[in-house]
């Protein structure tokens, strides 16, 4: 992968808000015209669509052609990803390969769902059997699960958290599109004095819902140049793991599929844990950055509080995380909500931050977790690394 | 706000092929799914051995012994469970090698400790069936 022969030439995100009103394909409808516009290719370049799945559009068994009936799409290749929150990172992956593979030339990736406006999605498999019975608070709940444990075995210094809250949100309010309801400055005893939803999960570990989107194009490096693009950046490794260690009943639940696919991205890419300019990891809850970073090899097991801690993470720093805020601060636009991380990313490597932009932005690591699964951690975990030209 | 004592415990919706598991708590008896091949024990139950591939699935008694593995405290549960709260919901290491998603009863939410050794209890739920609960173990 590291041959730089797949090219993302655009990019387009909707500001998320909560309760917007909006339907999903109103949001789809912006988010696509804003990258086609923002690659500048017309819309019958397109011949390649990959899409996250909608909580608003749950019902709908016929999803991914629909929408791309809606915006006028005519494909060779048509594809909706269910992989929860790695679907977005797993849609332009799976974009990426079809490109490879000659199944479609370019492609759109993207994600728009409307969740605080309507929600249709219904949860089922284990939960009506083994978990609704017990009362056990969702992902919350999981989340508090495994920070219990965690604690158990490393002890967890909650100054590491209150840090990565404050750095995200400072990132937030820097960032146009996030949600305005989050765009207030906080402080580590505001983290601190949040309320406990799910021992020791406080309201501030957990995203807040909303709605928004976002699309990225991608081609093959030849046909970009072929179109006469200049800017472009290229993914360089991937690395996707779906029910990391199912078959282990005592899997410990503080490991998890990051550290397989982080390997497979850095070796893809020929990189090391040290070489990642910045990190756009996946913020469902805040433990999870922490986690990700064991498993990826940034610090070692146990060790990322104090990582945290003694590392500027902040965008001006050596090690940015999550420089739009990230989903704890910019809100979750639902299942299109891997989209935060990954288009920063893009953003990023462009050198569109604006007020927020990366020195030197010469690569980025960005990631997804998908699904939660009956008491282990998460099912799936991917790995994405870009790098300019 | 719903009065304390007024929550209830929604009643577990069973498959196919857990028949075996919710007619044995009518007598109280936790059993678990065993692949006989691979001699282990597996939970949640599963349409097939997830070791060996196969649906050779036997369904053994187990001992209801175990510990915490790991838990969370619920402040505000999901709206069925509100009058309960605070309440623990764990995931319980049974001495089979399997982990199970259930509450600890009769343990102050002060006191639930990982690696805390549990022990199995019930409690009835509609059609003559029992739920399994775990309690701290007396010993």
């Amino acid at each position: 992968m590291s041959d730089r022969d797949i090219a993302i030439i655009g990019y387009a995100e909707t500001k998320s808000s909560v309760q917007s009103g909006r339907g999903v394909y109103d949001i789809a409808g912006e988010v696509v015209a804003g990258a086609l516009a923002s690659a500048g290719v017309d819309i019958q370049e397109i011949d390649g669509f990959a899409t996250c799945l909608s909580q608003t559009e749950a019902t709908n068994p016929f999803w991914s052609p629909t929408l791309a009936d809606y915006l006028g799409l005519e494909l060779d290749w048509c594809q909706g990803v269910d992989l929860g929150g790695a679907s977005y990172l797993g849609a332009l992956a799976r974009a990426t390969q079809a490109i490879r593979a000659g199944d479609c030339r370019t492609a759109v990736v993207m994600g728009a769902d409307a969740v605080t406006t309507t929600n249709r999605s219904r949860m089922s498999a284990y939960r009506p059997e083994w978990q609704w019975p017990v009362g056990l608070m969702g992902p919350p709940g999981t989340f508090g699960l495994l920070t219990n444990r965690y604690k158990t075995e490393y002890g967890l210094d909650d100054n590491a958290l209150a840090k990565l809250a404050v750095v995200q949100r400072e990132h937030a309010i820097l960032n146009d599109n996030a949600c305005d309801k989050l765009r207030k400055p906080l402080t580590a005893a505001d983290y601190l004095a949040s309320r406990v939803i799910s021992d020791p999960i406080r309201l501030l570990d957990c995203v807040m819902p909303c709605d928004g989107g976002s699309a990225i194009i991608v081609t093959s490096t030849e046909r970009a140049k072929e179109l006469g693009i200049e800017r472009m950046i290229h993914p360089v490794g991937y690395g996707e793991r779906t029910n990391y260690r199912v078959r282990d009943p005592l899997v410990d639940i503080l490991d998890g599929g990051h550290s397989i696919a982080g390997k497979k991205a850095l070796a893809n890419a020929a990189m090391s844990p040290a070489d990642i300019r910045m990190f756009h990891p996946y913020d469902d809850f805040l433990i999870a950055v922490l986690l990700q970073m064991e498993h990826i090899g940034f610090c070692g097991r146990g060790e990322s509080s104090r990582f945290i801690l003694e590392t500027d993470i902040s965008y001006r720093g050596k090690f940015p995380i999550n420089t739009s805020g990230g989903q704890i601060s910019a809100g979750q636009p639902g299942l299109a909500g891997g989209g935060v991380n990954v288009v920063e990313a893009v953003r990023q490597l462009f050198g569109e931050g604006g007020p927020r932009q990366v020195k030197n932005p010469v690569n980025a690591m960005t990631t997804g977790i998908g699904c939660i699964p009956y008491i282990r951690n998460w099912s799936v975990s991917n790995v994405m690394i870009l790098a300019a030209p | 706000m719903a009065e304390a004592g007024q929550w209830r415990r929604p009643q577990p919706i069973a498959t196919s092929f857990t028949e075996e598991f919710w007619a044995a708590t009518k007598e109280k008896k936790l059993v678990l799914q065993f692949c006989p091949e691979s001699q282990k024990f597996q939970h949640y139950p599963r349409p097939l051995s997830i070791y060996c591939g196969r649906r050779n699935i036997e369904w053994r008694q187990a001992s209801g012994r175990g510990v915490v593995y790991a838990y969370t405290v619920t402040r505000r549960g999901p709206p069925e469970f509100h009058g309960r709260e605070p309440y623990i919901v764990a995931s319980v290491e049974l001495d089979e090698g399997v982990r199970i998603l259930s509450n600890i009863i009769n343990c102050s939410v002060e006191d639930i400790r990982v690696l805390m050794p549990v022990q199995l209890c019930w409690e009835p739920i509609e059609n003559g069936l029992h739920y399994p609960l775990f309690e701290p173990a007396k010993r």
